[in-house]
């Protein structure tokens, strides 16, 4: 009995390490924060409550119990010694679109953890040791223990973040100081880009065309934070002394972050792209997002140069708050013949879209020069990419007509609006990457260029958006209809506003789908759609928001 | 390039060359030069056995009075061609209990006179370490500081030049006689006698006769693997003009007129007389010449600098006949001594402005390199490490993605 009991305890602590491994993913997701993780797990009763080995659990107990007549009969442990393995045994996930990134910290956590699930099991034995030895009460304690251990494994992943945090400071602080002193020893110019959206594709774009001249080296894939800069900059720019350029992406998640980037880096030259209700749900408000944003160009020296885009109410008004000296705008909505005192330098005009280009006329109104701009992108939204880029390399000594010629080998940055074919002939459009109020349109006007076949959107919907989620998606719903053919909805509960946009702006809802998974979607376009219909993917779609 | 910190610029000078002392001068003016608001000079130094230094105390010309390597404050170091570095390794072999370090150079300038260094050769290191370096490039500085391809190459573009043969140091040492003969054959007395690379007049003679002929060849033989004879250009006067600019947009200086041609320019007085180097040498400027002839050996300037393709600066000497007006183009010097600065100061150009818009044409030059294509990946490793190496031979491979 005895055995057997410490044998049940070892299957519950082998369970609740599977499960707090499995559960690091998530908290990973979540940035590590507890509360956010805990608020996403007790969201929904089968994160925290799983079905199965809930019951298995309720089920060996009861049964145990039940058939515990015989005093001393090893039956009752060995019933609960099966009910325990079924219940911990690891569910089958299904497909896993962002995995466990085993980083040095993950691993220090988990460790963590499981020392303190491990020690915490420990104490339960010797408490269900000092248990009366009659009946089954030792065999209700442990299960009651194992259980609680397994059901609490989330508590654990936080806990071992807690036991770290002091662990983990001094390795950030030892971090950022190695950073720091790589840019001091390396000294490049560093440029700051910033924004709700488009500041990656405008990192992208900004080293294309400045390595036309110089050395850029933008941040590598949307590392945006303090620690993922820090990484960029002690993984790849140690040593490299051969940079001109240390072109920045800076995330704000909450105030103060971007701040701390700028500390860092100390940026000569700032870009605010957007100000939009990404990560609205953070921040409260647009004017709170602002104001993180606005922080870039509170970093920047007297002389610096921030660079903004005029067309964004928002920004527009940073401009307007006189520093620094240096302030250049773009627009693609002002008109280059009529450009407003202090008003936007780069102005794009006569923007043209097919299939295979996205043309405009950009406007030196300083100097009066103007250039054919003809870019393989897709989607108007890069007009104000490129536009701010182009701000950046003409104040940075490049002739606009080189701007010009350099823009035609743009590339769209990962999965933003990249295009490609399938072997049955049906186009893909990618756009799987922080779908935003701004980028969705412009990307759904790209799929209605496409007139060959079906058009085909799929979607999550967008997040993170916090109150204007609502009123957002279902705009998106209503431009949708005006633009594609065929519509599938992922998860049916988050994209409820899509659909009442959609139905609203009197979509056919035979052709609306609404399915659980990714994995459905795309079977269903694969048997469904033939060479020349087009899908448009829209957003990410990450575990944490599939059903 | 941003306005906020200051540029880095490397003066390189000093050279395992004859024009060792020379060049240390040019690089004391053109580090004197420089904005110190807006620039930071970080001087090299390569001695005369071709070891080289860093360090505060190379930035004065009196330190080197003394034996200027063992100043405390200069360490070896070397300009590494690997991209990353972009500059000086400072301290290159240090070992347990010191560090080395690397010193990023945002442009280079080249202040070497002559061999290993002038010549190309320093040049193809830039090229190398892909750092913005100032005046011309290899193949410019090449055949520039090499009189006889200099002179087939500017004859093959129509620009004068004065008939002359060459030889090897091996065809002198062999057949001397057979040498001399076809001097004899091809040009009349008096004759120069030169070695191909060398520049600042040293190993030049001048013969009127047979004897001084082969005593001038063998001081020039020793000099130099390749040895130049050519007529001499009689009553004639020296006119020198420096070109500065980059591909189609390349301006031509005030001329000037050495006042001192009586057998040549001796090494001495090119640069020692008055102690301050080219500056005070007795020249005429502008050459008292027409408007008209001006204009002519400023336009042949441009054209021969062109000509080697050559880029930033050089000085051009030409050889004028007054009365008859003929012109011969004699040398190109793609770092001349002083870099010209006397020219330029005036047309309004002082030093600092002179070597700023160098560094900008650097920079530029350098922007039109990077609009080449250099990166270009095929799929051939995976085809040869797939099918091992035999199976590579001849196979066709394909570009998978210009950069």
């Amino acid at each position: 009995m005895d055995f057997l009991i410490v044998v049940i305890l070892i299957i519950w602590l082998v369970g609740t390490i599977i499960r707090t491994y499995r559960q690091a993913r998530f908290y990973q997701i979540e940035e590590y924060m507890g509360g956010r993780y805990l608020r996403w797990v007790l969201a929904r009763r089968d994160r925290w409550l799983p079905t199965r080995p809930a019951g298995a659990w309720l089920v060996g107990l009861l049964l145990a119990l039940f058939i515990s007549d015989a005093p001393g009969s090893f039956v009752p442990g060995v019933i609960g010694l099966v009910a325990s393995m079924i219940a911990v045994w690891p569910p089958d996930e299904g497909e896993v679109k962002k995995g466990f990134k085993p980083t040095a910290r993950a691993k220090r956590l988990l460790g963590a953890a499981f020392i303190s699930a491990a020690a915490l099991a420990v104490a339960a034995l010797l408490v269900v040791n000092r248990l009366p030895d009659v009946s089954d009460v030792r065999l209700v304690a442990v299960m009651a223990a194992g259980f609680t251990l397994w059901l609490l494994a989330p508590a654990w992943l936080v806990a071992g973040n807690g036991l770290m945090t002091p662990v983990e400071a001094a390795f950030r602080r030892q971090f950022i100081a190695r950073a720091a002193q790589v840019l001091d020893e390396v000294r490049p110019t560093v440029i700051g880009i910033t924004g709700s959206y488009g500041k990656t594709s405008t990192k992208t774009y900004l080293a294309h065309i400045l390595n036309g001249r110089y050395k850029a080296y933008p941040t590598p894939k949307s590392y945006n934070t303090l620690m993922g800069v820090c990484l960029a900059i002690n993984n790849d720019l140690a040593n490299d002394y051969s940079v001109d350029y240390f072109i920045c992406e800076m995330g704000a998640y909450i105030p103060g972050e971007i701040q701390r980037i700028a500390e860092l880096t100390k940026p000569t030259i700032s870009i605010v792209v957007e100000v939009g209700p990404q990560h609205l749900e953070r921040f409260g408000t647009l004017e709170n997002v602002a104001r993180a944003k606005y922080e870039i160009i509170k970093a920047l020296p007297p002389d610096g140069v921030g660079v903004f885009n005029w067309d964004n109410p928002y920004v527009r008004e940073m401009v307007e708050r006189g520093y620094p000296n240096t302030r250049l705008a773009v627009s693609k909505e002002v008109d280059p013949a009529n450009v407003p005192a202090n008003g936007p330098r780069f102005i794009a005009s006569e923007i043209e879209e097919t299939l295979d280009a996205l043309s405009f006329t950009v406007t030196d109104a300083q100097t009066g020069e103007s250039e054919r701009f003809v870019t393989p992108l897709l989607g108007q939204h890069n007009v104000t990419n490129v536009l701010l880029a182009t701000a950046v390399a003409v104040q940075e000594g490049m002739p606009l007509r080189d701007v010009a010629r350099r823009s035609r080998g743009l590339q769209p940055a990962e999965s933003r609006l990249a295009r490609q074919a399938t072997p049955a002939g049906i186009t893909i459009i990618n756009d799987a990457y922080s779908a935003n109020p701004v980028g969705v349109v412009h990307a759904l006007r790209v799929l209605s260029l496409h007139r060959t076949g079906r058009r085909l959107l799929i979607t999550p919907g967008m997040v993170e958006l916090g109150p204007m989620m609502v009123s957002e998606n279902r705009k998106l719903g209503e431009v949708a209809a005006q633009h594609a053919t065929d519509v599938i909805l992922v998860g049916a509960q988050q994209t409820d506003p899509v659909k009442a946009g959609l139905l609203a702006a009197g979509f056919p809802p035979e052709r609306l789908h609404v399915v659980a998974t990714l994995a459905e979607a795309v079977t269903w376009y694969q048997n469904e759609l033939k060479a020349g219909d087009t899908v448009l993917f829209l957003n990410d779609l990450p575990d944490t928001y599939s059903s | 390039m941003s306005a906020k910190r200051k540029t880095v610029v490397g003066v390189i000078f000093g050279g395992r060359s004859v024009e060792h002392d020379v060049s240390v001068v040019t690089g004391q003016q053109v580090m004197r030069a420089f904005d110190p608001e807006r620039y930071e000079v970080v001087p090299v130094y390569i001695n005369r056995d071709g070891r080289w230094y860093t360090g505060e105390p190379l930035l004065e010309l009196k330190n080197f009075k003394d034996e200027i390597t063992s100043y405390k404050g200069v360490e070896s170091a070397i300009l590494s061609p690997s991209v990353e570095h972009h500059g000086l390794i400072v301290n290159p072999t240090a070992g347990r209990f010191d560090k080395s370090r690397v010193v990023r150079l945002d442009v280079v300038f080249p202040a070497i006179h002559g061999t290993h260094g002038e010549d190309g050769t320093l040049q193809g290191l830039l090229e190398l370490a892909d750092i913005p370096y100032v005046g011309c490039g290899v193949l410019a500085s090449a055949v520039a500081n090499d009189k006889i391809m200099t002179k087939i190459v500017l004859s093959q573009q129509g620009v004068p030049i004065v008939e002359g043969v060459s030889f090897s140091r091996a065809e002198w040492q062999e057949a001397p006689d057979k040498v001399i003969s076809h001097i004899v054959h091809e040009l009349q007395y008096p004759v120069f006698i030169k070695p191909a690379t060398l520049g600042s007049s040293i190993g030049i003679g001048r013969a009127n006769d047979e004897t001084m002929l082969r005593a001038y060849i063998d001081v020039a033989t020793n000099l130099d693997r390749l040895v130049l004879v050519e007529s001499a250009v009689t009553n004639a006067v020296e006119i020198n003009c420096a070109v500065m600019g980059n591909g189609l947009d390349i301006r031509a200086s005030v001329l000037e007129q050495p006042v001192s041609w009586e057998e040549f320019l001796t090494y001495e007085e090119k640069y020692l007389r008055g102690g301050q180097g080219m500056k005070s040498a007795e020249r005429l400027i502008p050459a008292p010449i027409s408007a008209e002839l001006t204009e002519q050996i400023q336009q042949m300037a441009v054209k021969a600098f062109r000509a080697v393709d050559g880029r930033g600066t050089a000085r051009v000497d030409f050889l004028l006949k007054p009365e008859s007006g003929e012109i011969y183009l004699n040398e190109l010097n793609t770092l001349p001594g002083s870099l010209a600065f006397y020219l330029w100061q005036e047309e309004g150009l002082s030093p600092r402005e002179v070597v700023e818009q160098l560094v900008q044409l650097a920079r530029d030059a350098h922007a039109e390199k990077r609009r080449n294509t250099y990166n270009y990946q095929t799929n051939l490793l995976e085809v040869a490490a797939a099918r091992g190496l035999k199976g590579v031979k001849g196979a066709k491979t394909r570009a998978k993605n210009p950069v």
